[in-house]
């Protein structure tokens, strides 16, 4: 269809900024005696976590390269490579990543991947870093098969997808408040980004955006990050464990022993790997709308606030 | 970019802060008072009532009497992870008890109780 193009992967050219950036927020923290926390062992396992992705990346990356070339050969559309179709795929490639981070936490098959991001109770750079292994078995590579077939080259395609990733890894950190105003109304910035990662009730299910904030905005699912309400970090149920393979499979077999409960229809059974997390068929748990509601229950001051806008009754 | 050179970055960059932050005292468990264990419970728990709170002598666990179970709160590094004591097993160890949870994702916890608190401790887990 066209010559072979080939973009930089932008992920493994950014790994001495990483380093270097890390460093320099310990640094930071340590002289400021404020902006965030490091812990060895968490920081370690957030590194390797990185690691191993790329590692996943480059051992099952061509499942997703084969689908994503299937498609580009059956596409009559050709956008090009122009800047024009550069900057337009990036923007289209962030409302794709914004609709595969809200599956990821509302699917628990994609949550099964996205957990381990959610998992360490810290947040600062190396929490960018500790991400899935396991993204491939989501199938969320469906979810960019409308740009390949738009016209956008499979290389072009995961190039924005890279600098996607990369951007996000400088709004781990609480080392910087808030950004310019006009910044936080447009893009996605650390204390939007905070609030994502919060395990408070009021911050569960929001701000699933990548780049650009106003995915959230527009879709309803914007929570700003509240003085009144410091963000806790971490899961809703905290894991103990620093070790990577158990990090990074825990809610995959969570799944599986789920599902194979005896005595389960075989709704019930898919509804463990499919329904949003914290489904059970019997309601011995708590999904994130249930524990808003129960949150509310125990301080009906907050029913309206950012977060606990829409009515929730707890039942 | 070649493999070898992303290799030896990688493994470079994660030992140099691996050690940066054990040399500067970032490797040190949370130390637990009764009232941080109170607080960190609920932070895990908040629908439960905290009846009674025992922080074991190292001040790295808390045994919690709750109004759904007997709970057991533990250091995680610098934070704490905590676990009602519903479907676990429990055996001595030389330095105090072992628990296993069944859980993939927290199969477990050592912990370092002196003799005396040590059957007090396992009393109070298993009793109903």
């Amino acid at each position: 269809m066209s010559d072979p193009i080939s973009y930089p992967d932008v992920t493994q050219y950014a790994v001495p900024f990483f380093i270097a950036a890390i460093l320099a927020e310990f640094i930071w923290i340590a002289i400021k005696g404020r902006g965030g926390r490091y812990e060895t062992r968490d920081a370690l396992t957030s590194l390797i976590m990185g690691a191993g992705s790329v590692a996943s990346g480059l051992i099952l990356g061509f499942i997703a390269w084969g689908f994503f070339m299937l498609l580009w050969r059956v596409t009559p559309l050709d956008m090009g490579t122009s800047i024009w179709a550069i900057l337009a795929c990036f923007v289209l490639d962030d409302l794709r990543y914004y609709w595969v981070h809200r599956f990821g936490h509302r699917v628990r098959w994609v949550w099964a991947s996205h957990v381990n991001h959610h998992s360490s109770q810290h947040y600062n750079l190396t929490t960018a870093l500790r991400q899935t292994w396991t993204g491939t078995f989501t199938f969320m590579m469906v979810v960019r098969a409308p740009l390949v077939l738009m016209g956008f080259h499979p290389a072009l395609v995961l190039f924005v997808g890279g600098i996607n990733l990369v951007y996000q890894f400088w709004i781990h950190t609480e080392a910087i408040g808030k950004m310019p105003r006009w910044f936080e109304a447009l893009m996605n910035t650390p204390s939007h980004h905070r609030a994502h990662h919060g395990r408070n009730p009021r911050y569960l299910d929001c701000n699933y955006a990548g780049v650009f904030i106003i995915w959230d905005k527009i879709f309803g699912t914007f929570v700003p990050e509240q003085e009144n309400d410091r963000v806790d970090y971490g899961l809703v149920h905290n894991i103990g464990t620093f070790n990577p393979l158990r990090v990074a499979f825990h809610e995959w077999v969570g799944i599986f022993r789920d599902m194979a409960q005896p005595g389960l229809s075989l709704k019930q059974r898919l509804l463990y790997a499919v329904a949003p997390p914290g489904y059970s068929h019997d309601g011995s748990r708590d999904t994130s709308e249930e524990i808003k509601a129960k949150h509310l229950a125990r301080n009906p001051q907050d029913r309206g606030t950012p977060g606990f806008e829409t009515p929730a009754d707890a039942s | 970019m070649p493999l070898e050179l992303l290799l030896i970055m990688v493994v470079g960059g994660v030992s140099l802060v691996a050690l940066i932050l054990h040399l500067t005292g970032r490797s040190a468990q949370t130390v637990l008072s009764a009232e941080d264990a109170r607080v960190a419970w609920h932070r895990h728990f908040p629908d439960d009532e905290v009846r009674q709170v025992m922080v074991s002598e190292d001040r790295h666990a808390a045994l919690v009497q709750t109004s759904v179970a007997t709970g057991l709160l533990w250091s995680f590094g610098a934070d704490t992870v905590a676990r009602h004591l519903i479907d676990f097993d429990v055996m001595e160890t030389k330095d105090g008890l072992r628990l296993e949870f069944h859980d993939f994702g927290t199969p477990g916890v050592s912990l370092t109780l002196a003799p005396p608190e040590r059957a007090r401790w396992q009393q109070l887990m298993t009793s109903p």
